[in-house]
């Protein structure tokens, strides 16, 4: 009894001591809470509110409630730019992957010059996209560009040969243009990860007799899990909202094989001005984005009895 | 609501505008970048002369139509703007321009002010628009490349034969030397100069009214076949294939290139630009003779609602004064008021004479779609070109195009 009376009186104080350790945490989360509200709620609200109506660039609009995404049903080039942009992302995320991973191993740990290595991987992806798309847009031309006109000089093809003009060298030269930006970011997301893997696991490993590609695969990889979610989730979500490169160096072309989801969005929107039905075909982006990454989060998740 | 706050801004300026003095106003005016050569000058020349100020910001050509609309969803427009003439049914139709009827029947030039601009600024029997800068398509060739090939440097292509009888001459001169150039991705750039070849021989891409496509004609099929049997025998060079517009003029400045349909604005930009280059200015053929235009520039359109429509008035009789019609002409556009055209031609280079010929009876399709018809980098126009130029289903094409283009006439807002 004496135990309880003696107890009892603490729960409040500690309780409001809680409660005002609350509040002040609160207080340290407001700017971010306030960004977030200003900057992403409270645009997706307006965004799912114009996906309800008439809404043209300009002139008067006027709420058709689902009929937009109706609409979406049967717009067969955005499902083509849908599938296009689905192929896209397959193949440049293992694309990425394929550049990345060599160059985190080769990278991850000290040897002479490593810094000026990593340096030199990395650089590229501080060029934002448009400038990047602008390089390589000139790099690509036929006639005054880079590639084309050095193999012609070389004597390694006897006519300049236009590799922006059909699908397959359009799309691959888009693909290594993404691949030169984008893997060194990747690099340096898997190379954190791979120093974080504690060397004694290893070396008990080593002692255990196990060679080099079974340490890659029972360690390495099993401990890189989430590091892998982090960098495939960035990946994929950069891939399925492509659109600077295309618009720039492809305006869509050749013949408007290389539209993806996002720059049907921006055709819709701002060139036949239906800001209405550009915003319904963002809603439906924006759930097929927010599922992949929920599938690939639960894919990668940790697994059973590892940390 | 926006509405609402824009009466009550246009109120207090009536006000204020009423019990003040005549303080100095700025109106805000956009160009897209085919005016950068004239409309800075323009501007300048008037801001010197007045009290009243014009601001003027340049926007590239693809994104001037965008950004308009979003700065007027936001209420941040421009005052005018300097508008593509084809762009001014769709935005009087979308009710984001001033009516103007009543001002411009007033100016007394107004039965000289070119018709094919007023015709694309009228909407429903009122005046939305006015002409403001004027280019007509014209061919262009390179004399020096002609004489080098052993033709005569003076005479231009009249007909489609001529065209590809002189451009192969001129390419067998080799090297770097092509015959012909024109931006094989570029919906705007082909409806400029390759549909002009097309009425010059008796066909349409479109009805009268803009309500039918008709692309499925001889004489678009005949167009075609002239420019893919230059492609074929490599007259043209490569990049025209993606080239989405950017080398439109820039391709015959380099001095290489034979002959390239073009613009009067060509005139003028290599007169100042690339003073090396002697070049000769005729019309667009047709087959077999004849010639046509496409009349094309900005019209000058106010936005609905602005407190600065004294100062844009002002601006705007300024520029079609001789002095204003005289910049406009000495950098890169044709004069727009045809009672004083001469006068402002008269100390200039004597070509422009052919291109305000061409203009006066250049032909401007009508069309509240036109942007996703025509000049849209995705649209039904540009990937036709593109496949009838370099492709090899020719038919298949034009049919899907001919289909795709009705499509989206019958899906347009009726209004």
């Amino acid at each position: 009894m004496t135990v309880i009376t003696a107890a009892t009186p603490a729960p409040p104080r500690t309780r409001k001591v809680a409660s005002r350790h609350q509040w002040i945490g609160l207080l340290y989360v407001a700017p971010a809470v306030a960004l977030v509200v200003v900057f992403f709620l409270i645009p997706l609200g307006m965004t799912a509110w114009m996906s309800l109506h008439n809404w043209p660039l300009m002139g008067e609009h006027s709420f058709i409630g689902l009929g937009n995404y109706v609409a979406i049903l049967r717009d067969t080039r955005f499902w083509n730019a849908l599938r296009f942009t689905a192929y896209y992302t397959v193949i440049v995320t293992i694309a990425i992957f394929v550049v990345a991973f060599p160059l985190a191993l080769f990278v991850e740990r000290p040897r002479p010059l490593t810094n000026l290595y990593r340096t030199m991987f990395f650089m590229p992806a501080v060029v934002g996209f448009a400038s990047a798309s602008l390089l390589w847009s000139w790099l690509l031309n036929v006639d005054s560009g880079l590639f084309s006109p050095a193999a012609y000089d070389l004597g390694l093809i006897d006519r300049k040969f236009n590799l922006l003009a059909t699908f397959q060298p359009a799309f691959w030269s888009i693909i290594a243009m993404v691949v030169w930006k984008v893997a060194g970011f990747t690099m340096i997301i898997l190379m954190a990860g791979l120093q974080s893997i504690p060397q004694d696991l290893q070396e008990a490993a080593v002692i255990d007799g196990a060679g080099p590609f079974a340490r890659f695969r029972a360690i390495t990889l099993p401990l890189m899990r989430r590091t892998l979610a982090l960098a495939l989730i960035l990946s994929v979500a950069g891939s399925i909202l492509a659109f600077d490169q295309f618009y720039i160096i492809l305006r869509g072309g050749p013949r408007n094989q290389t539209l993806t989801a996002v720059y049907w969005i921006f055709n819709q929107s701002f060139v036949s001005f239906k800001l209405g039905y550009g915003a319904a075909l963002s809603m439906v982006l924006l759930v097929i984005l927010v599922a992949l990454s929920l599938v690939q989060l639960w894919l990668l998740r940790k697994p059973e009895g590892l940390d | 609501m926006r509405n609402l706050i824009a009466k009550l801004a246009l109120a207090a300026a009536v006000l204020g505008g009423g019990l003040g003095t005549a303080a100095a106003e700025t109106a805000n005016i956009w160009v897209r970048a085919d005016g950068s050569n004239f409309m800075p000058r323009i501007v300048d020349a008037y801001n010197k002369a007045h009290t009243n100020q014009v601001k003027l910001d340049i926007i590239p050509n693809a994104e001037i139509i965008p950004k308009y609309g979003a700065a007027a969803a936001g209420g941040t427009a421009p005052d005018a703007l300097s508008l593509d003439l084809i762009y001014t049914p769709s935005f009087a139709a979308a009710g984001q321009l001033e009516d103007i009827t009543d001002w411009a029947k007033s100016l007394p030039y107004f039965a000289s002010l070119s018709p094919a601009h007023v015709k694309t600024g009228t909407y429903k029997d009122h005046i939305y628009g006015l002409p403001f800068s004027a280019d007509a398509s014209v061919l262009i060739w390179n004399k020096k490349l002609f004489k080098q090939a052993g033709l005569d440097p003076e005479k231009g292509p009249a007909n489609w034969a001529e065209i590809a009888a002189d451009a192969e001459k001129v390419n067998a001169l080799g090297g770097n030397i092509k015959g012909f150039y024109f931006s094989g991705n570029c919906g705007g750039c082909n409806i400029f100069t390759f549909t002009p070849l097309i009425w010059a021989s008796g066909g349409d891409i479109l009805s009268e009214d803009g309500s039918k496509a008709t692309l499925d004609s001889p004489q678009l099929r005949g167009a075609i076949d002239l420019y893919r049997s230059m492609v074929k025998k490599d007259l043209v060079p490569a990049g025209a294939q993606t080239d989405t517009g950017a080398n439109f003029f820039a391709a015959f400045a380099a001095g290489n290139i034979g002959i390239s349909p073009s613009g009067a604005f060509a005139i003028g930009a290599l007169n100042t630009q690339y003073p090396d280059i002697d070049y000769g200015v005729t019309f667009l053929p047709g087959k077999d003779s004849g010639w046509s235009s496409f009349a094309g520039g900005d019209n000058f359109v106010v936005t609905k609602g602005t407190t600065k429509l004294p100062v844009v008035k002002e601006f705007l009789d300024f520029a079609y004064s001789l002095e204003g019609q005289t910049i406009l002409a000495k950098y890169g556009s044709l004069p727009v008021r045809g009672d004083i055209a001469k006068d402002a031609l008269k100390d200039l280079d004597p070509r422009y004479q052919i291109a305000a010929e061409a203009m006066a009876k250049g032909k401007t399709p009508y069309s509240v779609v036109f942007n996703d018809l025509i000049n849209s980098a995705n649209g039904p126009w540009t990937q036709m070109i593109n496949e009838v130029f370099f492709g090899d289903d020719v038919d298949g094409a034009i049919a899907n195009a001919q289909e795709t283009m009705q499509s989206i006439i019958d899906q347009a807002p009726q209004k």
